[in-house]
């Protein structure tokens, strides 16, 4: 035995158990493991070299996974790449300078080699990594403007801070994807404890809510957005949902009210608020009580200080850097300036307020959309609200609110109704001068707000 | 059209002005002031106003206007001194 990746040891160990559910089938740690093997053997015999850089196109699937951990065990750099739009595949393909790229059209992953990459000099990023034999990670931001930044982790790392969890049996839904952090980091948590993966067809309120009927699910790991829709959706009555014991969030910060409502409805399961960022990993937090979104970060790998109110990183974890993008957001001596406005409490602890990018400056004074929306969520007439920044002459900036209504309301009368209630509860600078109806908010694949348009 | 535009001006206004609660806002009419000297607006609540009546003159006139551009903030004459003044420009903005 003895595998460079340690997690494909510890699959062994754990047998029979149930490792995956990927449309509704079930997967033990031993199928996973044969599986693993299976492409251990594809890969040597197609020829990729230690250090080649590879790219896997798919969400999670049961196959994608497999190859997943064949690839960290023969010490490639993986980029996972979800999207099937062929101009975004070939930015990625060009920013994280991939070697081999697998698809699938049956099920089966096959290889192809890209010929126009060839052997030519490596980013001195993976350069380092190759020479230290290790498996590295390319994962892309969600960057709202412009080209995704692709940054390189080290997988050996990433995984190592994984070992020697205590086993316990529990069923997870995997919600994020396979290219995004949040996502990478319940896959290898899960695994690191011997748990259930439950993998979702689609990420639509009602399949996830299906599945954690049909499955038994225990744990959903989502956003404040996809727990708006689910609790809109009504779906919560329609299925079973009390095998949930935790619905954990993160992503982006959570309306007060959306919380006290969630406690409402769900009194037995624990809310749990996540945290974590693409350059850091996930950070093991703790909040202060139930119904707080101030938390305490409680991981011995990471240091944290507040500048000008905004957070700033210093992980073990964190990514070797970027390989297609200055490295503007990290200081000379590794602090990584997340972008993250945070207020503190006097005992220490901190909760997120919004990114410093998406501040709306209306002469001046700053607004913070996350409280604007917390407001507006509140009303009767609304099911969702989105409010960013609106340019104009006279402010600067001046603050829009984008509505999706519960039932039909005239444009007219949905902007007395806003201003009316929100008189006394916000100052008039932060009152929505421009009022939308929509069907929907704007928001991406990862059920995250995307405010800047 | 003048009167048309003068009546979604006052509707606007009247509309603002329940938050505003100004007197000289309750019968708004061609000579009330709207902005700057002796005008019932603050910036903020022209934003409001420009947004409302940018939308309300969409859907009546089919025109998108900006009314608040480099061009209305170097008039000699502001054009949001008064609801006539604010009227003609409007006018003028449509008939481009």
């Amino acid at each position: 035995m003895a595998h460079h990746c340690w997690m494909i040891d510890s699959f062994v160990e754990m047998a029979d158990r149930r490792a995956i559910i990927y449309r509704d089938n079930l997967y033990s740690y031993t199928d996973l493991y044969k599986r693993i093997n299976h492409y251990i053997q594809i890969i040597g015999k197609s020829g990729i070299k230690s250090g080649s850089v590879v790219a896997i196109n798919s969400d999670y699937t049961f196959e994608a996974i497999a190859l997943f951990f064949a690839l960290a065990e023969n010490q490639n750099i993986i980029v996972p790449i979800i999207t099937t739009a062929p101009e975004e595949i070939a930015n990625r393909i060009e920013s994280a300078e991939v070697d081999w790229i697998f698809t699938t059209e049956d099920g089966e992953f096959r290889g192809r080699k890209l010929q126009f990459q060839g052997d030519s000099q490596k980013h001195d990023y993976i350069s380092r990594l190759v020479s230290e034999k290790k498996s590295g990670l390319v994962l892309f931001s969600s960057g709202s403007t412009g080209k995704p930044k692709a940054m390189l982790h080290d997988l050996d790392r990433l995984m190592d801070g994984y070992r020697g969890k205590k086993q316990k049996e529990i069923n997870t839904l995997i919600f994020l994807t396979f290219d995004h952090i949040g996502g990478i980091d319940t896959m290898l948590r899960i695994f690191s404890i011997g748990g259930t993966i439950t993998i979702p067809a689609s990420r639509q309120p009602e399949e996830i809510s299906r599945l954690i009927e049909k499955h038994l699910v225990n744990v959903l790991p989502s956003s404040p957005t996809f727990l708006n829709l689910l609790l809109l959706s009504g779906l919560h009555h329609k299925y079973d949902l009390s095998s949930l014991k935790i619905i954990a969030f993160g992503a982006e910060p959570m309306p007060e009210s959306l919380l006290l409502r969630l406690r409402k409805i769900f009194p037995n399961i624990e809310l749990q608020q996540k945290f974590g960022t693409s350059e850091t990993n996930a950070i093991k937090v703790t909040s202060r009580s139930n119904d707080s979104l101030f938390m305490k970060f409680d991981d011995p790998n990471l240091e944290h200080k507040v500048i000008d109110g905004e957070l700033w990183l210093k992980s073990k974890t964190q990514v070797l850097g970027y390989l297609n993008a200055s490295m503007e957001s990290f200081t000379e001596d590794g602090w990584f300036k997340t972008g993250d406005l945070v207020e503190t409490s006097e005992d220490g602890y901190i909760k997120i307020i919004g990114r410093n990018k998406e501040i709306i400056n209306v002469g001046g004074e700053k607004v913070l959309p996350s409280e604007v929306e917390s407001v507006l969520l509140e009303m009767d007439e609304f099911s969702d609200v989105m409010v960013f920044g609106e340019e104009n002459q006279i402010t600067g900036q001046s603050v829009a609110v984008e509505v999706v209504p519960k039932t039909e309301i005239d444009k007219r009368e949905a902007k007395k109704a806003i201003r009316r209630f929100c008189k006394d509860k916000l100052d008039s600078y932060k009152i929505p001068t421009k009022i939308t109806i929509v069907d929907q908010t704007n928001f991406g694949d990862r059920f995250k707000k995307i405010r800047r348009r | 059209m003048k009167n048309q535009i003068e009546a979604i001006i006052i509707e606007a206004l009247q509309d603002l002005n329940d938050d505003i609660e100004s007197e000289s806002l309750e019968n708004p009419t061609k000579e009330t002031k709207i902005f700057g000297e002796e005008g019932a607006l603050d910036s903020l609540a022209l934003v409001s106003l420009i947004s409302d009546l940018e939308e309300a003159i969409h859907d009546d006139f089919g025109k998108e206007v900006t009314l608040a551009d480099e061009k209305a903030m170097s008039q000699h004459r502001s054009p949001f001194g008064s609801v006539e003044s604010l009227t003609e420009y409007i006018e003028l903005l449509i008939k481009e």
